[in-house]
Parts: C-alpha cells; sequence; structure tokens
C-alpha cells in the first residue's frame, strides 16, 4: 500500500537529489502545489482562528497570569482598561466562510512573496549566473512548497493538547528545516551549489524576517497571552 | 494593459499593511523588543522599523525617518516606483534582469551594512 505523501517523506530525506529529474512546467507545478497545500492550510488556518478566537475572549476577560504582566512591566489595571475596551470577537460562523478565500490567496502570496525574495537572496549571493530568470525561481519555489506542505500536516499535532508542548521544539526544527529546503530546489532549478541556494533563504530570513517580526510577533503575542 | 504590475499590486497592498499597522499601535508598547539588541546591547539592522512602520501608518514621516531612514526612505520611493511599474506593464515591456555584476551585488551588501551601522551609531 502507498502511504500519502511517501515523495515528499522521501524528498526531504534525500533533498540533494529531490529535484534531479526534468522540471515541469510552471502551471502544472503551480496547480500541483495548490492542490496539496491549500486543503492542508484551510485545515490549519480554520483551527488556528477557532483557537485565536477563543483566546481572543479569553484576554477580554483579562484572564493572564499576573506573572506574564510583571515580565511585561505593564500595570493590571491600565491593562484591564486597555482589554476590556477591545471589540468583541466574531462568532465563528462568520469567519470561517472567509477563510475559503483568505487562505488561496495567502497560498499563492506565500509563494510569489518566496519567490521574490529568495530570488534576490540568490542574486546577491551570485547563484544566478546562468541567468534562467524569476521564472525559474517560481518553479522551484511551487516544486518545494508542494512537498513542505507536509509541515503544515505536521504542524496540526502542535495543537494536540500536552502532546503539542512537548513537540513544539520538534516542529520549530521542521520548520527551520523546511525553509532551508526551498534552498535545494532554488539550486537545482538554477543550476548553482546547493550552498548558494540554501543561503539564499537565509538572506531572505535576514532580509525580511526580521522587518515583519515586529508586527506578525505582535499579533501572536497578543493571541498567545490569553491561550 | 499588456502584463500585470505585480510591483504596483504589491505597493498597494503594502499601503493596506501600513494601514493595518497604524491599528495595532495601541498594544505595541507591549511588545518585549529586539532579542539581538537585548542578547548583545547593540541594535540590529531593522531595530526602529516596527516603530517606522507605525509613524508612517499614523502619516508622520518625520518620526518614521528618525526610526529607520533607510525603510522610511524605500516606502516614499514606492509611488515612483509603482507609477515606472504601470508604465511598464501598459508598454508590455518585461522586467528588467538583475545585473550579473559583482560590483552591484556587493554595493547592496555594502548598503545593508551601512543602514545597520547607522541604526548602531545612533543608539536606535
Amino acid at each position: 500500500m502507498r502511504l500519502p505523501f511517501t515523495a515528499s517523506f522521501r524528498a526531504l530525506a534525500r533533498p540533494g537529489s529531490a529535484f534531479a529529474a526534468p522540471p515541469p512546467a510552471l502551471g502544472p507545478a503551480v496547480r500541483d502545489m495548490a492542490l496539496v497545500w491549500i486543503p492542508l492550510a484551510l485545515l490549519n488556518a480554520a483551527w488556528t482562528a477557532w483557537r485565536a478566537l477563543q483566546a481572543y475572549d479569553a484576554l477580554r476577560r483579562g484572564a493572564i497570569a499576573p506573572g506574564i504582566l510583571g515580565w511585561l512591566g505593564a500595570d493590571p489595571a491600565d491593562f484591564q482598561e486597555l482589554v476590556s475596551a477591545l471589540p468583541a470577537s466574531p462568532a465563528y460562523g462568520q469567519v470561517w466562510p472567509w477563510l475559503l478565500l483568505a487562505v488561496p490567496l495567502g497560498v499563492l502570496g506565500t509563494w510569489l512573496h518566496h519567490a521574490v525574495w529568495d530570488h534576490a537572496g540568490l542574486w546577491l549571493l551570485g547563484g544566478l549566473k546562468e541567468r534562467r530568470g524569476f521564472r525559474t525561481s517560481l518553479l522551484a519555489e511551487a516544486e518545494a512548497l508542494r512537498i513542505a506542505a507536509l509541515g503544515t500536516l505536521l504542524g496540526l499535532l502542535g495543537f494536540v493538547p500536552v502532546l503539542g508542548w512537548v513537540l513544539a521544539l520538534p516542529l520549530m526544527l521542521l520548520d527551520a528545516y523546511l525553509w532551508l529546503f526551498r534552498g535545494f530546489a532554488l539550486a537545482a532549478r538554477h543550476g548553482c551549489e546547493p550552498w548558494r541556494g540554501i543561503a539564499a533563504t537565509g538572506v531572505h530570513v535576514l532580509l525580511l524576517g526580521c522587518c515583519v517580526l515586529g508586527l506578525v510577533s505582535l499579533m501572536l503575542f497578543m493571541v498567545r497571552m490569553a491561550a | 494593459m499588456k502584463r500585470v504590475p505585480w510591483v504596483a499590486l504589491a505597493t498597494l497592498l503594502t499601503a493596506l499593511g501600513l494601514r493595518v499597522a497604524a491599528l495595532l499601535e495601541p498594544v505595541s508598547g507591549l511588545l518585549p523588543g529586539c532579542a539581538f539588541k537585548r542578547l548583545t546591547g547593540v541594535a540590529c539592522a531593522t531595530c526602529g522599523l516596527t516603530r517606522c512602520v507605525m509613524a508612517i501608518g499614523r502619516w508622520d514621516w518625520r518620526e518614521a525617518f528618525h526610526w529607520h531612514p533607510a525603510a522610511a526612505g524605500a516606502l516614499a520611493l514606492l509611488p515612483i516606483v509603482a507609477a515606472w511599474d504601470l508604465r511598464r506593464a501598459w508598454r508590455g515591456d518585461p522586467y528588467p534582469e538583475l545585473p550579473d555584476s559583482r560590483a552591484a551585488r556587493l554595493s547592496v551588501w555594502a548598503i545593508l551594512a551601512a543602514m545597520w551601522a547607522l541604526q548602531v551609531a545612533r543608539g536606535i
């Protein structure tokens, strides 16, 4: 019996040879990526939204450990006043239909985003000598993200009570590996050394990761505080 | 229009993102701050960027330039780049290739390093 995602597991285990086959056309590569990733991302987003709404409501009720407020240096009275002024959360039934629109857009947006920044990183590291163009980066990202979508599936384990805490570190390490994994696809399709492709994803983190980290961590922080 | 103006569309999304960032300002004080600076005592290359984005979100460009001159400058140039992209798309021209030049690549690295040095020197 052939298990689902067998090919993805094999590619992740042997990234050096995962992209040795001739490249597919861009259209089919993007379609395959979307067909694998969007359902998993929808499942993940639906669960995340449900948990986030619960956390937000708890935050509005002021359900936060005093130790966290002390660590933040926030005054409990000021904090209570601040969170009680927040608007009520929408019902889950109002939220999930929007996910059907937002998640596919987010998947395609993430693919484009990774392609732009990894392409820039690869250029900065001299990995575009073959002059195969941005289209090649789009193709490489689509191929790699189809395989890396497996991480979205495994990431669902992080929501399981207790097990989620146990798996937090391994899942973070998996995330880091899946990030770097795109570098193998970039290197193979652009015909450069693997280290340049992998380093390009690192440059991506340096160039942009820090920029958005503040805003994203702010939003995550708001959710986590009340979880 | 013969081609998709991707950069112009990205500019539009950036503008929307800046408005959303401004909405988050009331709770931005709860952020723990830059981990790199906390560990080393030295600003990272993007220290001040969140405050810069928040300032632009409320259209305070003076303060934005104070917190991160390079990012504020780049954001200020976005409308010009978007206009160029719209013209390119209208004419049906492809995007130009990135120059295959070591000097160009090193220049970009130098600009990034200079941005970082500037933030460190100013103690942001």
